[in-house]
Protein backbone atom coordinates (compact mmCIF):
# COMPACT_ATOMS: atom_id res chain seq x y z
CA UNK A 1 0.00 0.00 0.00
CA UNK A 2 1.53 3.73 -1.06
CA UNK A 3 0.46 6.81 0.11
CA UNK A 4 2.02 8.54 -2.71
CA UNK A 5 0.08 6.40 -5.41
CA UNK A 6 -3.43 6.86 -3.40
CA UNK A 7 -2.73 10.90 -3.31
CA UNK A 8 -1.50 10.41 -7.18
CA UNK A 9 -5.08 9.48 -8.21
CA UNK A 10 -6.54 11.97 -5.48
CA UNK A 11 -4.85 15.11 -7.06
CA UNK A 12 -5.66 13.45 -11.30
CA UNK A 13 -9.31 13.74 -9.92
CA UNK A 14 -8.78 17.04 -8.24
CA UNK A 15 -7.32 18.28 -11.17
CA UNK A 16 -10.37 17.33 -13.31
CA UNK A 17 -13.03 18.54 -10.36
CA UNK A 18 -13.39 22.25 -10.94
CA UNK A 19 -12.97 22.12 -14.64
CA UNK A 20 -15.90 19.63 -15.39
CA UNK A 21 -18.87 21.61 -15.09
CA UNK A 22 -20.83 17.92 -15.23
CA UNK A 23 -18.79 17.13 -11.87
CA UNK A 24 -19.35 20.28 -10.74
CA UNK A 25 -23.14 20.05 -11.09
CA UNK A 26 -22.79 16.93 -9.23
CA UNK A 27 -20.84 18.30 -6.21
CA UNK A 28 -23.04 21.44 -5.70
CA UNK A 29 -25.57 22.30 -8.54
CA UNK A 30 -28.00 18.99 -8.42
CA UNK A 31 -27.74 18.69 -4.07
CA UNK A 32 -28.22 22.53 -4.28
CA UNK A 33 -31.51 22.50 -6.91
CA UNK A 34 -32.79 19.30 -4.76
CA UNK A 35 -32.49 21.42 -1.44
CA UNK A 36 -34.34 24.21 -3.08
CA UNK A 37 -37.03 22.50 -4.65
CA UNK A 38 -38.11 20.24 -1.65
CA UNK A 39 -37.18 22.55 1.04
CA UNK A 40 -39.45 25.13 -0.91
CA UNK A 41 -42.15 22.80 -0.60
CA UNK A 42 -42.02 21.54 2.37
CA UNK A 43 -42.03 25.18 3.74
CA UNK A 44 -45.35 25.62 1.85
CA UNK A 45 -47.12 22.16 3.32
CA UNK A 46 -45.70 23.34 6.97
CA UNK A 47 -47.40 26.87 6.62
CA UNK A 48 -50.50 24.97 6.55
CA UNK A 49 -50.45 22.04 9.07
CA UNK A 50 -50.24 22.21 12.73
CA UNK A 51 -47.73 23.70 13.71
CA UNK A 52 -46.29 20.81 16.28
CA UNK A 53 -45.37 18.70 13.49
CA UNK A 54 -42.06 19.28 12.36
CA UNK A 55 -42.32 18.14 8.81
CA UNK A 56 -39.76 20.31 7.31
CA UNK A 57 -36.90 19.33 10.10
CA UNK A 58 -37.51 15.81 9.18
CA UNK A 59 -37.85 15.90 5.81
CA UNK A 60 -35.13 18.37 5.27
CA UNK A 61 -33.12 15.99 7.59
CA UNK A 62 -33.97 13.12 5.46
CA UNK A 63 -32.70 15.26 2.18
CA UNK A 64 -29.26 16.51 3.28
CA UNK A 65 -28.64 12.95 4.41
CA UNK A 66 -29.92 10.83 1.81
CA UNK A 67 -27.69 13.77 -0.59
CA UNK A 68 -24.70 11.97 1.23
CA UNK A 69 -25.65 8.32 0.14
CA UNK A 70 -26.31 9.55 -3.37
CA UNK A 71 -23.41 11.70 -3.76
CA UNK A 72 -20.68 9.21 -2.34
CA UNK A 73 -22.04 6.62 -4.41
CA UNK A 74 -22.36 8.86 -7.13
CA UNK A 75 -18.82 10.62 -6.78
CA UNK A 76 -17.02 7.58 -6.62
CA UNK A 77 -18.42 5.58 -9.64
CA UNK A 78 -17.99 8.25 -11.47
CA UNK A 79 -13.87 8.64 -10.66
CA UNK A 80 -14.09 4.85 -12.14
CA UNK A 81 -15.95 6.21 -15.38
CA UNK A 82 -13.82 9.17 -15.55
CA UNK A 83 -10.87 6.38 -15.93
CA UNK A 84 -13.29 4.38 -18.50
CA UNK A 85 -14.75 7.57 -21.09
CA UNK A 86 -11.03 8.83 -20.51
CA UNK A 87 -9.43 5.18 -21.85
CA UNK A 88 -6.72 5.71 -19.26
CA UNK A 89 -7.44 2.28 -17.00
CA UNK A 90 -4.65 1.11 -19.09
CA UNK A 91 -2.20 4.12 -18.29
CA UNK A 92 -2.87 3.63 -14.24
CA UNK A 93 -3.17 -0.18 -14.14
CA UNK A 94 0.18 -0.58 -16.08
CA UNK A 95 1.85 1.29 -13.48
CA UNK A 96 2.10 -0.18 -9.94
CA UNK A 97 -1.29 1.54 -8.86
CA UNK A 98 -3.30 -1.77 -6.90
CA UNK A 99 -6.44 -2.20 -6.75
CA UNK A 100 -7.05 -1.36 -2.85
CA UNK A 101 -4.87 1.94 -3.75
CA UNK A 102 -7.06 2.80 -6.17
CA UNK A 103 -10.48 2.69 -4.37
CA UNK A 104 -8.86 4.20 -1.60
CA UNK A 105 -7.63 6.96 -3.63
CA UNK A 106 -12.00 6.91 -5.37
CA UNK A 107 -13.08 7.25 -1.14
CA UNK A 108 -10.75 10.15 -0.41
CA UNK A 109 -11.67 12.16 -3.77
CA UNK A 110 -15.03 11.60 -2.85
CA UNK A 111 -14.50 12.83 0.61
CA UNK A 112 -13.06 15.87 -0.08
CA UNK A 113 -16.11 16.78 -2.87
CA UNK A 114 -17.92 15.59 -0.24
CA UNK A 115 -16.87 18.51 2.37
CA UNK A 116 -18.07 20.75 -0.59
CA UNK A 117 -21.44 19.93 -0.68
CA UNK A 118 -21.86 19.12 2.94
CA UNK A 119 -21.13 23.17 3.42
CA UNK A 120 -23.37 24.36 1.02
CA UNK A 121 -26.34 21.79 1.92
CA UNK A 122 -26.01 23.07 5.74
CA UNK A 123 -25.15 27.36 4.75
CA UNK A 124 -28.22 26.63 2.13
CA UNK A 125 -31.11 25.06 4.69
CA UNK A 126 -29.58 27.54 7.47
CA UNK A 127 -30.36 30.32 5.40
CA UNK A 128 -33.30 29.68 3.03
CA UNK A 129 -35.13 27.48 5.91
CA UNK A 130 -33.60 28.60 9.33
CA UNK A 131 -32.71 24.73 9.97
CA UNK A 132 -29.49 24.21 11.59
CA UNK A 133 -28.41 20.45 10.87
CA UNK A 134 -25.38 21.32 13.10
CA UNK A 135 -27.42 22.05 15.98
CA UNK A 136 -30.74 19.73 15.41
CA UNK A 137 -28.57 16.68 15.12
CA UNK A 138 -25.28 17.10 17.10
CA UNK A 139 -23.34 14.84 18.37
CA UNK A 140 -25.50 11.99 15.99
CA UNK A 141 -23.89 13.49 12.88
CA UNK A 142 -20.71 11.54 12.88
CA UNK A 143 -23.11 8.50 13.89
CA UNK A 144 -25.40 8.93 10.96
CA UNK A 145 -22.60 10.02 8.38
CA UNK A 146 -20.52 7.20 9.00
CA UNK A 147 -23.03 4.77 8.14
CA UNK A 148 -24.26 6.42 5.01
CA UNK A 149 -21.05 6.80 3.33
CA UNK A 150 -20.49 3.34 3.92
CA UNK A 151 -23.86 2.54 2.12
CA UNK A 152 -22.39 4.91 -0.43
CA UNK A 153 -19.18 3.34 -1.03
CA UNK A 154 -20.80 0.21 -1.43
CA UNK A 155 -22.89 0.30 -3.75
CA UNK A 156 -20.54 2.68 -5.84
CA UNK A 157 -18.38 -0.60 -5.18
CA UNK A 158 -20.91 -3.02 -6.48
CA UNK A 159 -21.93 -0.31 -9.93
CA UNK A 160 -17.96 -0.44 -10.67
CA UNK A 161 -18.04 -4.13 -10.63
CA UNK A 162 -21.19 -4.33 -12.59
CA UNK A 163 -19.43 -1.84 -15.37
CA UNK A 164 -16.16 -4.23 -15.49
CA UNK A 165 -18.54 -6.91 -16.21
CA UNK A 166 -21.09 -5.64 -18.23
CA UNK A 167 -19.38 -2.03 -19.87
CA UNK A 168 -20.82 0.61 -20.73
CA UNK A 169 -24.41 -0.59 -20.68
CA UNK A 170 -23.68 -0.84 -16.86
CA UNK A 171 -22.93 2.38 -16.95
CA UNK A 172 -26.46 3.54 -15.78
CA UNK A 173 -26.40 2.18 -12.68
CA UNK A 174 -23.94 4.58 -11.25
CA UNK A 175 -27.15 7.25 -11.27
CA UNK A 176 -29.82 4.70 -11.15
CA UNK A 177 -29.28 2.62 -8.49
CA UNK A 178 -30.00 4.97 -5.35
CA UNK A 179 -33.23 5.25 -6.73
CA UNK A 180 -33.56 1.74 -6.04
CA UNK A 181 -32.04 1.79 -2.76
CA UNK A 182 -33.67 4.91 -1.85
CA UNK A 183 -37.66 3.28 -1.21
CA UNK A 184 -36.37 0.60 0.96
CA UNK A 185 -34.17 3.16 3.39
CA UNK A 186 -37.34 4.88 4.80
CA UNK A 187 -35.83 8.19 4.05
CA UNK A 188 -38.99 10.14 4.12
CA UNK A 189 -41.40 8.39 6.31
CA UNK A 190 -41.25 5.60 8.91
CA UNK A 191 -40.84 1.46 8.18
CA UNK A 192 -44.06 1.03 9.54
CA UNK A 193 -45.44 3.24 6.64
CA UNK A 194 -44.11 0.04 4.37
CA UNK A 195 -45.73 -2.83 3.36
CA UNK A 196 -45.39 -5.80 5.69
CA UNK A 197 -42.85 -7.55 2.71
CA UNK A 198 -40.92 -4.09 1.97
CA UNK A 199 -40.48 -4.19 5.62
CA UNK A 200 -38.78 -7.68 5.40
CA UNK A 201 -36.34 -6.15 2.76
CA UNK A 202 -35.78 -2.86 4.48
CA UNK A 203 -34.19 -4.49 7.27
CA UNK A 204 -31.52 -6.21 4.91
CA UNK A 205 -30.69 -1.73 4.39
CA UNK A 206 -28.54 0.14 6.89
CA UNK A 207 -29.78 3.39 5.93
CA UNK A 208 -33.23 2.01 7.60
CA UNK A 209 -31.75 1.76 10.42
CA UNK A 210 -30.15 5.33 10.07
CA UNK A 211 -33.41 7.51 9.20
CA UNK A 212 -35.67 5.73 11.63
CA UNK A 213 -33.21 6.69 14.39
CA UNK A 214 -32.40 10.32 12.83
CA UNK A 215 -36.89 10.53 13.22
CA UNK A 216 -36.89 9.19 16.39
CA UNK A 217 -34.08 11.87 17.84
CA UNK A 218 -36.32 14.39 16.63
CA UNK A 219 -39.15 13.36 17.82
CA UNK A 220 -38.58 12.19 21.45
CA UNK A 221 -34.53 13.66 21.74
CA UNK A 222 -33.23 10.16 21.90
CA UNK A 223 -31.93 7.08 20.05
CA UNK A 224 -31.43 3.31 19.92
CA UNK A 225 -27.95 2.58 19.65
CA UNK A 226 -27.90 -0.83 19.09
CA UNK A 227 -29.65 -0.36 16.00
CA UNK A 228 -26.81 2.01 14.73
CA UNK A 229 -24.38 -0.01 15.47
CA UNK A 230 -26.41 -3.12 13.94
CA UNK A 231 -26.64 -0.64 10.42
CA UNK A 232 -22.69 -0.06 11.33
CA UNK A 233 -22.25 -4.15 11.08
CA UNK A 234 -24.44 -4.50 8.47
CA UNK A 235 -22.53 -2.28 6.31
CA UNK A 236 -19.32 -3.69 7.27
CA UNK A 237 -20.49 -7.12 6.20
CA UNK A 238 -21.29 -5.87 2.84
CA UNK A 239 -18.50 -3.86 2.62
CA UNK A 240 -16.61 -6.60 2.54
CA UNK A 241 -19.00 -8.45 0.01
CA UNK A 242 -18.65 -5.53 -2.13
CA UNK A 243 -14.90 -5.14 -2.49
CA UNK A 244 -14.90 -8.99 -3.11
CA UNK A 245 -17.71 -8.63 -6.18
CA UNK A 246 -14.91 -5.68 -6.91
CA UNK A 247 -12.17 -7.61 -7.29
CA UNK A 248 -13.68 -10.69 -8.66
CA UNK A 249 -15.10 -8.38 -11.42
CA UNK A 250 -11.80 -6.57 -12.19
CA UNK A 251 -9.68 -9.64 -12.20
CA UNK A 252 -12.11 -11.47 -14.69
CA UNK A 253 -11.95 -7.98 -16.97
CA UNK A 254 -7.99 -8.62 -16.64
CA UNK A 255 -8.42 -12.10 -18.04
CA UNK A 256 -11.42 -10.81 -20.58
CA UNK A 257 -9.48 -8.03 -21.85
CA UNK A 258 -12.13 -5.21 -20.41
CA UNK A 259 -9.25 -3.77 -18.67
CA UNK A 260 -7.63 -2.47 -22.17
CA UNK A 261 -10.83 -2.19 -23.67
CA UNK A 262 -14.11 -1.79 -22.28
CA UNK A 263 -17.22 -0.99 -24.38
CA UNK B 1 21.94 -10.48 -19.45
CA UNK B 2 18.10 -11.11 -20.03
CA UNK B 3 15.95 -8.17 -18.45
CA UNK B 4 12.74 -9.77 -19.55
CA UNK B 5 11.85 -13.72 -20.44
CA UNK B 6 8.73 -14.65 -21.58
CA UNK B 7 7.89 -17.91 -21.69
CA UNK B 8 5.05 -19.96 -23.97
CA UNK B 9 2.50 -17.03 -23.51
CA UNK B 10 -0.57 -17.46 -24.76
CA UNK B 11 -3.74 -16.03 -25.15
CA UNK B 12 -7.30 -16.98 -26.14
CA UNK B 13 -10.33 -15.02 -26.21
CA UNK B 14 -12.92 -17.84 -26.49
CA UNK B 15 -11.94 -20.03 -29.56
CA UNK B 16 -9.55 -17.23 -30.89
CA UNK B 17 -6.05 -17.69 -30.38
CA UNK B 18 -4.45 -14.12 -30.06
CA UNK B 19 -1.46 -15.11 -28.83
CA UNK B 20 0.16 -18.35 -29.50
CA UNK B 21 2.94 -20.08 -27.49
CA UNK B 22 5.20 -17.60 -27.47
CA UNK B 23 8.80 -17.19 -25.71
CA UNK B 24 11.38 -14.84 -26.36
CA UNK B 25 13.42 -12.76 -24.21
CA UNK B 26 15.02 -9.22 -24.00
CA UNK B 27 18.36 -7.99 -23.07
CA UNK B 28 19.63 -5.73 -20.55
CA UNK B 29 20.23 -2.34 -23.11
CA UNK B 30 19.05 -4.01 -26.08
CA UNK B 31 16.29 -2.48 -28.43
CA UNK B 32 13.68 -5.46 -29.66
CA UNK B 33 11.56 -5.02 -32.59
CA UNK B 34 7.76 -6.75 -32.23
CA UNK B 35 7.32 -6.78 -35.82
CA UNK B 36 4.05 -7.92 -37.80
CA UNK B 37 1.09 -7.15 -39.51
CA UNK B 38 -2.31 -5.41 -37.79
CA UNK B 39 -3.68 -8.28 -35.92
CA UNK B 40 -0.75 -10.44 -35.43
CA UNK B 41 -0.98 -10.13 -32.06
CA UNK B 42 1.20 -7.68 -31.20
CA UNK B 43 -0.66 -5.54 -28.91
CA UNK B 44 -2.42 -8.20 -27.07
CA UNK B 45 1.50 -9.02 -26.25
CA UNK B 46 2.49 -5.67 -24.91
CA UNK B 47 -1.01 -5.71 -22.62
CA UNK B 48 0.14 -8.99 -21.43
CA UNK B 49 3.67 -7.79 -20.87
CA UNK B 50 1.88 -5.13 -18.87
CA UNK B 51 0.17 -6.88 -16.25
CA UNK B 52 -3.14 -5.73 -17.65
CA UNK B 53 -4.40 -8.88 -19.77
CA UNK B 54 -3.55 -11.83 -18.04
CA UNK B 55 -2.52 -14.64 -20.20
CA UNK B 56 -4.48 -17.82 -20.87
CA UNK B 57 -0.92 -20.16 -20.42
CA UNK B 58 2.71 -18.89 -20.06
CA UNK B 59 5.34 -17.03 -18.01
CA UNK B 60 6.74 -13.09 -18.09
CA UNK B 61 9.41 -12.79 -16.00
CA UNK B 62 11.23 -9.44 -15.66
CA UNK B 63 14.32 -9.42 -13.85
CA UNK B 64 14.43 -12.93 -12.92
CA UNK B 65 10.98 -12.43 -11.07
CA UNK B 66 7.46 -13.45 -12.19
CA UNK B 67 5.40 -10.37 -12.98
CA UNK B 68 2.34 -12.11 -11.57
CA UNK B 69 3.94 -11.86 -8.22
CA UNK B 70 5.94 -9.27 -8.21
CA UNK B 71 3.81 -6.92 -9.91
CA UNK B 72 4.19 -3.65 -8.19
CA UNK B 73 7.77 -3.91 -7.53
CA UNK B 74 8.40 -4.06 -11.34
CA UNK B 75 6.43 -1.80 -12.55
CA UNK B 76 8.12 0.50 -10.76
CA UNK B 77 10.78 -0.32 -13.11
CA UNK B 78 8.65 -0.37 -16.44
CA UNK B 79 6.67 2.08 -18.39
CA UNK B 80 4.65 2.31 -21.90
CA UNK B 81 3.49 4.42 -24.93
CA UNK B 82 0.81 2.89 -27.01
CA UNK B 83 -0.35 5.28 -30.20
CA UNK B 84 -3.87 3.16 -29.09
CA UNK B 85 -4.31 4.25 -25.90
CA UNK B 86 -5.40 8.17 -23.97
CA UNK B 87 -4.63 10.31 -21.35
CA UNK B 88 -7.37 12.20 -19.58
CA UNK B 89 -8.28 15.07 -22.10
CA UNK B 90 -9.52 17.49 -19.53
CA UNK B 91 -5.83 17.52 -17.90
CA UNK B 92 -3.34 19.58 -19.52
CA UNK B 93 -0.17 18.41 -20.58
CA UNK B 94 1.45 19.03 -17.22
CA UNK B 95 -1.23 18.03 -14.99
CA UNK B 96 -1.04 14.66 -16.60
CA UNK B 97 2.76 14.30 -16.24
CA UNK B 98 2.52 15.49 -12.23
CA UNK B 99 -0.31 13.17 -11.62
CA UNK B 100 1.60 10.39 -13.14
CA UNK B 101 4.90 11.17 -11.76
CA UNK B 102 3.49 10.31 -8.45
CA UNK B 103 2.24 6.47 -9.43
CA UNK B 104 6.07 6.13 -9.56
CA UNK B 105 9.23 6.72 -6.79
CA UNK B 106 10.82 9.74 -8.48
CA UNK B 107 12.72 11.56 -6.07
CA UNK B 108 13.06 14.81 -8.80
CA UNK B 109 9.38 15.02 -9.53
CA UNK B 110 9.08 18.50 -10.46
CA UNK B 111 12.51 18.12 -12.28
CA UNK B 112 12.11 15.13 -14.20
CA UNK B 113 8.50 16.38 -15.56
CA UNK B 114 10.79 19.67 -16.63
CA UNK B 115 13.01 17.78 -18.36
CA UNK B 116 10.58 15.72 -19.98
CA UNK B 117 8.76 18.39 -21.31
CA UNK B 118 12.02 20.15 -22.66
CA UNK B 119 12.57 16.30 -24.47
CA UNK B 120 9.80 16.05 -26.15
CA UNK B 121 9.47 19.46 -26.95
CA UNK B 122 5.79 20.16 -24.93
CA UNK B 123 6.82 23.79 -23.77
CA UNK B 124 4.47 25.43 -25.71
CA UNK B 125 1.77 22.66 -24.51
CA UNK B 126 1.95 22.43 -20.96
CA UNK B 127 -0.91 24.49 -19.93
CA UNK B 128 -3.03 22.80 -23.07
CA UNK B 129 -6.09 20.43 -22.37
CA UNK B 130 -5.19 17.17 -24.06
CA UNK B 131 -8.65 17.52 -25.66
CA UNK B 132 -7.29 20.33 -27.69
CA UNK B 133 -3.74 18.35 -29.07
CA UNK B 134 -3.02 17.08 -32.27
CA UNK B 135 -2.50 13.48 -32.39
CA UNK B 136 0.96 13.71 -33.41
CA UNK B 137 1.16 16.07 -29.62
CA UNK B 138 -0.39 13.43 -27.80
CA UNK B 139 1.68 10.85 -28.67
CA UNK B 140 4.49 12.88 -28.01
CA UNK B 141 3.16 13.39 -24.36
CA UNK B 142 2.29 9.67 -24.01
CA UNK B 143 6.07 8.84 -24.62
CA UNK B 144 6.77 11.91 -22.07
CA UNK B 145 4.35 10.24 -19.57
CA UNK B 146 6.46 6.71 -20.53
CA UNK B 147 10.05 7.83 -19.66
CA UNK B 148 8.66 9.40 -16.38
CA UNK B 149 9.88 7.09 -13.72
CA UNK B 150 13.42 6.07 -15.23
CA UNK B 151 12.12 3.07 -16.68
CA UNK B 152 14.60 -0.18 -16.91
CA UNK B 153 11.98 -1.71 -20.03
CA UNK B 154 10.10 0.22 -21.85
CA UNK B 155 7.45 -1.34 -24.08
CA UNK B 156 6.54 0.73 -26.93
CA UNK B 157 3.14 -0.10 -29.30
CA UNK B 158 3.79 1.89 -32.52
CA UNK B 159 4.99 4.98 -31.32
CA UNK B 160 5.67 6.95 -34.40
CA UNK B 161 2.63 5.52 -35.52
CA UNK B 162 0.85 9.00 -35.57
CA UNK B 163 3.76 11.42 -35.84
CA UNK B 164 4.77 13.60 -38.97
CA UNK B 165 8.21 12.10 -40.74
CA UNK B 166 10.62 14.96 -39.01
CA UNK B 167 9.00 14.21 -35.78
CA UNK B 168 9.05 10.42 -35.83
CA UNK B 169 13.12 10.47 -37.02
CA UNK B 170 13.33 13.16 -34.05
CA UNK B 171 11.85 10.96 -31.63
CA UNK B 172 13.55 7.72 -33.12
CA UNK B 173 17.01 9.40 -32.33
CA UNK B 174 16.13 10.47 -29.13
CA UNK B 175 15.22 7.14 -27.74
CA UNK B 176 18.41 5.71 -29.18
CA UNK B 177 20.20 8.42 -27.70
CA UNK B 178 18.73 7.76 -24.32
CA UNK B 179 18.88 3.67 -24.95
CA UNK B 180 22.77 4.60 -25.43
CA UNK B 181 23.13 6.98 -22.36
CA UNK B 182 21.04 5.19 -19.67
CA UNK B 183 21.34 1.56 -21.20
CA UNK B 184 17.65 1.02 -20.62
CA UNK B 185 15.87 -1.90 -22.82
CA UNK B 186 12.89 -1.13 -25.28
CA UNK B 187 10.05 -3.54 -26.92
CA UNK B 188 9.38 -1.47 -30.40
CA UNK B 189 6.07 -3.00 -31.58
CA UNK B 190 5.80 -2.10 -35.66
CA UNK B 191 4.79 -3.04 -38.87
CA UNK B 192 6.84 -0.82 -40.47
CA UNK B 193 10.14 -2.97 -41.59
CA UNK B 194 12.33 0.21 -42.51
CA UNK B 195 11.67 1.86 -39.18
CA UNK B 196 12.41 -1.22 -37.22
CA UNK B 197 15.36 -1.91 -39.47
CA UNK B 198 16.87 1.48 -38.23
CA UNK B 199 15.93 1.31 -34.37
CA UNK B 200 16.12 -2.31 -33.32
CA UNK B 201 19.21 -4.31 -32.50
CA UNK B 202 16.60 -7.62 -33.08
CA UNK B 203 13.33 -8.53 -34.46
CA UNK B 204 10.70 -10.86 -33.28
CA UNK B 205 8.76 -11.10 -36.32
CA UNK B 206 5.32 -12.48 -35.20
CA UNK B 207 2.06 -13.18 -37.58
CA UNK B 208 -1.45 -15.13 -36.41
CA UNK B 209 -0.14 -14.85 -32.51
CA UNK B 210 3.17 -17.03 -33.52
CA UNK B 211 6.66 -16.04 -33.96
CA UNK B 212 8.32 -17.05 -37.50
CA UNK B 213 11.30 -15.69 -37.00
CA UNK B 214 14.16 -13.93 -34.31
CA UNK B 215 16.90 -12.69 -35.50
CA UNK B 216 18.70 -9.26 -36.41
CA UNK B 217 17.20 -6.84 -38.80
CA UNK B 218 19.29 -8.01 -41.42
CA UNK B 219 19.69 -11.70 -40.62
CA UNK B 220 15.69 -11.29 -40.91
CA UNK B 221 15.77 -9.56 -44.14
CA UNK B 222 17.77 -12.03 -46.07
CA UNK B 223 15.04 -14.94 -44.81
CA UNK B 224 11.82 -13.72 -45.47
CA UNK B 225 10.62 -15.45 -48.72
CA UNK B 226 8.71 -12.68 -50.00
CA UNK B 227 8.93 -9.08 -49.47
CA UNK B 228 6.71 -6.37 -50.74
CA UNK B 229 8.62 -3.61 -52.38
CA UNK B 230 6.99 -0.49 -52.91
CA UNK B 231 7.66 1.55 -56.40
CA UNK B 232 7.59 5.20 -57.00
CA UNK B 233 6.97 5.51 -60.45
CA UNK B 234 7.29 8.59 -62.34
CA UNK B 235 3.64 9.40 -62.83
CA UNK B 236 3.62 9.94 -59.13
CA UNK B 237 1.63 6.67 -58.20
CA UNK B 238 2.36 4.16 -55.51
CA UNK B 239 2.48 0.47 -56.85
CA UNK B 240 3.55 -2.98 -54.93
CA UNK B 241 5.22 -5.47 -56.43
CA UNK B 242 5.54 -8.82 -54.62
CA UNK B 243 9.00 -9.99 -55.38
CA UNK B 244 10.37 -13.75 -54.42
Amino acid sequence: MSIRRILAMVIRHMYLWPKSFERLMGTLGWPFLELTIWGLTMSYLQSNLMNSVSLVTVFLGGLIFWQFVTRTEVETALNFLEEVWNKNLINIFASPLTKAEFLISTVISNLIKLSFTASMLTLVSWFFYQFNILKTFGFLIPFILINLFLTGWIVSFFVIGMVLRFGYKAQELAWAITLLVQPFSCVFYPLSALPTWAQNIAKFFPTSYVFEEMRRFLYEGSINKSNLLFAFLLNLTYLIISIWFFSMMFEKAREHGRLVKLN
Amino acid sequence: MDILTVKNLTKKFGKFTAVNNISFSLREGEILGLLGPNGAGKTTTIQMLLGVLTPTQGEVKYFNKSLQDNREEILEKVNFSSTYTQLPWLLTVEENLTYTSYLYKIKDRKQRVKKLIEAFRLKKLIKEQMKELSSGEVTRVNLAKAFINYPKVLLLDEPTASLDPETSDYIRKFLIKERNQFNFSIIWTSHNMAEVEEVCDRVVFINHGKIIADDTPEKLAKTIEVCHVVLNVPDGLKRTVEIC
